[in-house]
């Protein structure tokens, strides 16, 4: 039996060899014929590859065989920014029956940062599809990097006066609009309100307060309940950005200089970040998955908070239904609601887009505030938990409701309104730069290091990482 | 008499060998139980694979149904199966006759080239991967399987592998071989393939496997949903704000299977060819 | 008959032999030369430039990559980390293999193939699926520590992957989990290999187990000893996955590789330096070379 298994195998790879020595066209289908006796699965994609290896003028089959009516995208994440595309595609139809989208799913944001950057290399945008789903704080970079990889949506029918204005800061950029804003990035800090209770505590007792007293809150939590009050992937850590914007103040003065030596603002927040983790009452979790399974799903909090699209984990656990409620960020002097942002992503026309007409009225029509708007976003927030950013489709009923699972508060009203108070700050290209060197000097700090040894040697070793990439 | 001697004899040998029995079987659990853990969390829900659940669930089929619902997955294991069995047979064949080549004419100068194909292994992947993206893409291969096998058909250390192997390959048979008149292809075909099968066996298992499991290079020249390959399956279920461990773990399984089945069909011969090439 | 063929091509026997020998090797190299030196001659010019991807130009000095690294704190540290594995996990790793071969090889042991096969059945996994495994074990709250835990044997439960040391030591334990049943493997058929006459020899001439072991059974594995230190050389220098999918490089990169922040400067934080990440690759790639070579003039006992 295993005699006749590797006889086979020869057999077969003699025959694919021999196949292939005919060169040429003959080369591809005869190896994908071999393949295929072994697999008959693989048959189809098979004859599909290699179809994009032998037209002559087909580059990547993506968008050179597409039709009329059909564009592409790259997007990611399947529980998110997918159903909110597929909502849109299902959307346009409205408009025009026969419009198709052909979502190609990526891991990640870096996968479509990677292919815009090979593309680029390569000195060809053709194997980029239409349209990318892309990060906010890496498009000003890529736009100023690439410019030539891009469309600008000017011309579309879109009004931009109906978005958030800081969604829209970053994908304008030399004062032309480039994205389509897909999801909201306000945060929010959602407390159980079970817990809080338990420890004599109301949601208003932790809104509008400052970060001081927050800590003391938290204690009381953490020694009654032995819960902690917040969590954080550590390993990308968003805190001490999110607690300067509520602030409104960022660890930037421009582009590419670092604001953190001799920043009091941010001095005092790394102290608040510190203490809690110290008091055991802030989790800094190892990993994303470590964040959302182990502190979040597991139960180890009583407070989250994070991009809104962080509630579709807390939601999760069918215990907990009823219990949550959502509320601002704590400041450092108090008397007023922190609102920050993070996350989010908006869409943008490629240069290898061949039917720019159909893309921007395709975005216009549905995430741009036209007609589908309401539609898109509605679907997109029952299948995706994606919020919208654009005032007049957060009106819609929908984002009226009461939601059970947060005590019937209508948090995507709340969420949308927040959006709009949350304050423009200076960004950089360097942002995740900035997030890993600030983490790590947390960490650093955490097991004893001073923090003004920490916070000098974070700026130095960015500013170092700067000059390397701007030589 | 002397059966029931060798049978005390027997039990001694087993009593003597208690220290090792304990000693592998600690080792065989440890290697064993984090694929235990992978097969138990691939039926619990994601609350409980989250909270550590070390038992069997009931979810099983649930996982698996959203997996078919959300996943390419039959189109993911049909790509995945194509691409590593047109790598494993073309790589074994180039491989080996050079490996041949290498070994059974071998001189200075082939020694010489033969260090310097060594060099190939010593860079790492990111260095090369941007020029090997342009080169893919100006001839017009991404998002098929050339694009994908191209670069890991010829591999030093297979060649590597062959080369040790060939010393175990008579020359007599060649001399005799050439007296009764085969060409020196022949020979190879003939002669030396089926002698070597345990090698090819083994090599098989190592191709196949690297090729089934390879996930930076796909992620770079297969940009097509429809070309996906199941460790970026994976990848695209792992990452995400919201994970569904369990349905995720299914798909673990489902991408680890084919390599542990393909391990054991050719068990024998794999520890047959590896023998071979240490010799 | 080989006559007549000789005739047709009119070259010597010798001169067709050495033809086939180059014929045979050419394919494998060629495709080496063009998918693997060609793109290396690629990355070492770009090794020299800077700029992202689209708009590079020389760099100014030419060596300034090759300069900055060594002023790059981060850098050091994670070749400082990388290092680190090398020594500890590879003698390690390829110790616990032999001794498993050396057991595995006892003919009187019962279940031999299962227990290599057990042993074996780590390298099967990919490495994506073994990383999201190997961190949810590790977990704060994971079952590791839930074990641990039951077993009175720790007060609360131990941040594995949030503290320097533990993290290392998991990223250790999950290299040697993953790779001594490959090794072994390579062991286990140098030992068969080995002639039983030897050790019979070697009990006449009173040598106990472990004499045995160290002066006839190290000696005659030296081959697949130089062997499996080259692969693991290179595979640790070339550590990646791990590195990436474990640890993220965390806690304050002090489990980073060499290749883990290559690929940052490359892809992972949307900087794009093609410029530095090559040249960084250039210096891991000089380093095991240096080690290879120094392992290879020890170890080529055939010429």
């Amino acid at each position: 039996m295993k005699k006749k298994v590797v006889s086979v195998l020869l057999v077969a790879a003699m025959g694919a060899f021999t196949l292939a020595g005919c060169g040429g066209t003959a080369a591809a289908g005869g190896a994908a014929d071999a393949g295929a006796t072994a697999a008959t699965e693989a048959a189809a994609p098979a004859a599909d590859a290699n179809a994009g290896g032998e037209e002559e003028a087909a580059p990547t089959a993506d968008v050179a065989s597409e039709g009329e009516h059909e564009l592409s995208v790259y997007a990611w994440d399947a529980n998110f920014n997918i159903p909110a595309l597929e909502a849109a595609a299902e959307a346009y139809k409205a408009v025009d029956p026969d419009f198709t989208l052909n979502i190609v799913t990526q891991s990640g944001s870096s996968d479509v940062e990677q292919a815009v950057t090979l593309a680029a290399s390569a000195g060809d945008y053709s194997t980029l599809p239409d349209i990318v789903l892309f990060q906010d704080h890496y498009i000003q970079k890529f736009v100023a990097d690439y410019p030539d990889a891009w469309q600008d949506l000017e011309g579309a029918n879109i009004n931009w006066d109906d978005f958030g204005a800081e969604k829209l800061s970053y994908s304008t950029i030399g004062g032309k609009h480039y994205g389509a804003p897909v999801d909201n990035g306000t945060a929010v800090f959602a407390y159980r309100t079970d817990i809080l209770e338990e420890c004599g505590y109301t949601i208003d007792d932790v809104t509008g307060i400052t970060w001081e007293r927050w800590l003391e809150i938290a204690k009381d939590v953490k020694d009654k309940t032995g819960m902690a009050l917040l969590s954080m992937d550590h390993s990308g850590d968003d805190l001490p950005y999110m607690f300067m914007q509520a602030e409104g103040k960022s660890q930037w003065k421009d582009n590419t200089t670092p604001d953190l030596v001799g920043n009091e603002t941010f001095k005092k927040i790394i102290e608040v970040i510190v203490q809690g983790a110290q008091d055991g009452t802030i989790i800094l979790a190892n990993s994303w998955s470590d964040y959302t399974d182990q502190t979040i799903v597991g139960d180890q909090v009583a407070g989250v908070m994070n991009g809104n699209w962080i509630i579709p984990t807390i939601e999760q656990v069918d215990a907990n239904s009823g219990k949550w409620a959502l509320t601002t960020l704590p400041t450092l002097d108090g008397g007023k609601e922190g609102y920050a942002a993070n996350g989010g992503s908006s869409l943008y026309i490629t240069a290898n887009c061949t039917k720019p007409d159909l893309a921007k009225d395709f975005l216009a029509y549905t995430f741009g505030g036209g007609e589908g708007s309401m539609e898109t976003y509605d679907n997109a927030l029952k299948n995706g938990g994606v919020i919208t950013t654009c005032i007049s489709a957060g009106k819609s009923g929908v984002y009226q409701e009461g939601v059970d699972y947060f005590g019937g508060q209508a948090i995507y009203a709340d969420i949308v309104a927040n959006g709009a108070n949350v304050p423009v700050v200076q960004q950089s290209d360097f942002h995740y730069n900035m997030r890993t060197l600030v983490g790590n000097a947390i960490t650093n700090i955490i097991n004893g290091a001073n923090i003004d040894d920490e916070i000098a040697s974070a700026q130095e070793q960015l500013e170092f990482e700067i000059a390397g990439s701007q030589n | 008499m002397t059966e029931k001697k060798t049978k005390i004899k027997g039990n001694m040998i087993q009593r003597r060998l208690i220290p090792s029995y304990i000693f592998l079987s600690i080792v065989a659990f440890f290697s064993v139980f984090p694929l235990y853990w992978m097969i138990t969390a691939a039926t619990n829900t994601t609350v409980d694979v989250a909270r550590g659940k070390i038992w069997f669930g009931t979810y099983a089929a649930e996982n698996f149904k959203n997996l078919v619902a959300n996943t390419n997955l039959w189109r993911s294991m049909g790509n995945s199966f194509l691409y590593a069995i047109v790598q494993t047979l073309l790589c074994l064949f180039v491989c080996s006759l050079a490996g041949y080549g290498f070994e059974l004419y071998h001189d200075k100068g082939k020694d010489i080239l033969f260090a310097i194909l060594l060099m190939a292994m010593m860079i790492p992947g990111v260095a090369t991967m941007i020029p090997l993206f342009t080169m893919m893409s100006k001839v017009h291969l991404l998002d098929t399987v050339w694009g994908f096998v191209l670069p890991a058909i010829s591999t030093p250390f297979m060649i590597m592998m062959f080369r040790q192997n060939s010393r175990n390959f008579p020359p007599d048979i060649m001399e005799a071989a050439r007296i009764d008149g085969l060409s020196e292809l022949s020979i190879f075909f003939r002669m030396y393939m089926p002698v070597m099968k345990s090698t090819y066996a083994a090599a098989a298992v190592i191709t196949f496997m690297n090729a089934w499991n390879s996930y930076l290079w796909p992620r770079v020249v297969l940009r097509k949903n429809e070309a996906q390959t199941m460790p970026i399956l994976i990848a695209n279920l792992a990452n995400g704000y919201t994970v569904d461990y369990g349905m995720l773990m299914m798909g673990v399984l489902f991408s680890t299977m084919p390599t542990i089945i393909i391990f054991f069909v050719l068990q024998k011969q794999f520890a047959e060819g590896i023998t071979g090439a240490v010799k | 008959m080989g006559g007549t063929q000789l005739k047709k091509s009119g070259m010597s026997v010798g001169a067709k032999q050495k033809a086939a020998g180059w014929g045979f090797l050419i394919v494998a190299s060629a495709m080496i030369v063009v998918f693997s030196f060609w793109p290396m001659v690629s990355a070492l010019i770009t090794s020299f430039k800077t700029g992202s991807a689209a708009n590079m130009k020389w760099a100014d000095p030419v060596v300034f990559n090759y300069t900055r690294m060594f002023k790059d704190k981060v850098f050091m540290t994670s070749v400082g980390n990388t290092f680190l594995y090398l020594i500890i996990q590879v003698p390690i790793m390829l110790i616990v293999a032999i001794l498993l071969a050396q057991l595995l090889n006892n003919k009187d042991l019962k279940l031999r193939g299962f227990f290599r096969t057990c042993i074996f059945l780590p390298c099967a996994v990919s490495l994506v699926s073994y990383s999201l495994i190997f961190r949810s074990l590790f977990a704060t709250q994971g079952l590791i520590n839930t074990i641990l835990m039951n077993l009175h044997l720790i007060n609360e439960n131990i941040n594995w992957l949030g503290q320097t040391g533990t993290a290392r030591f998991v990223i250790i334990l999950a290299l040697v989990w993953r790779w001594t049943g490959y090794n072994m493997v390579f062991y286990l058929a140098g030992l068969q290999n080995i002639e039983y006459s030897v050790y019979e020899a070697a009990k006449i001439d009173g040598a106990n187990g472990w004499k045995t072991f160290w002066h006839v059974t190290v000696p005659l594995l030296r081959p697949v000893i130089i062997m499996t230190f080259i692969m693991s050389i290179n595979g640790t220098l070339q550590l990646f996955d791990e590195s990436v999918n474990l640890t993220s490089g965390g806690p304050a990169g002090t489990t980073m590789t060499m290749s883990h922040y290559i690929y940052n400067n490359a892809f992972g934080t949307g900087v794009a330096n093609f410029g530095y990440a090559s040249a960084m690759s250039f210096f891991v790639f000089i380093i095991v070379a240096i080690l290879a070579v120094i392992n290879l003039k020890v170890g080529d006992t055939r010429d």
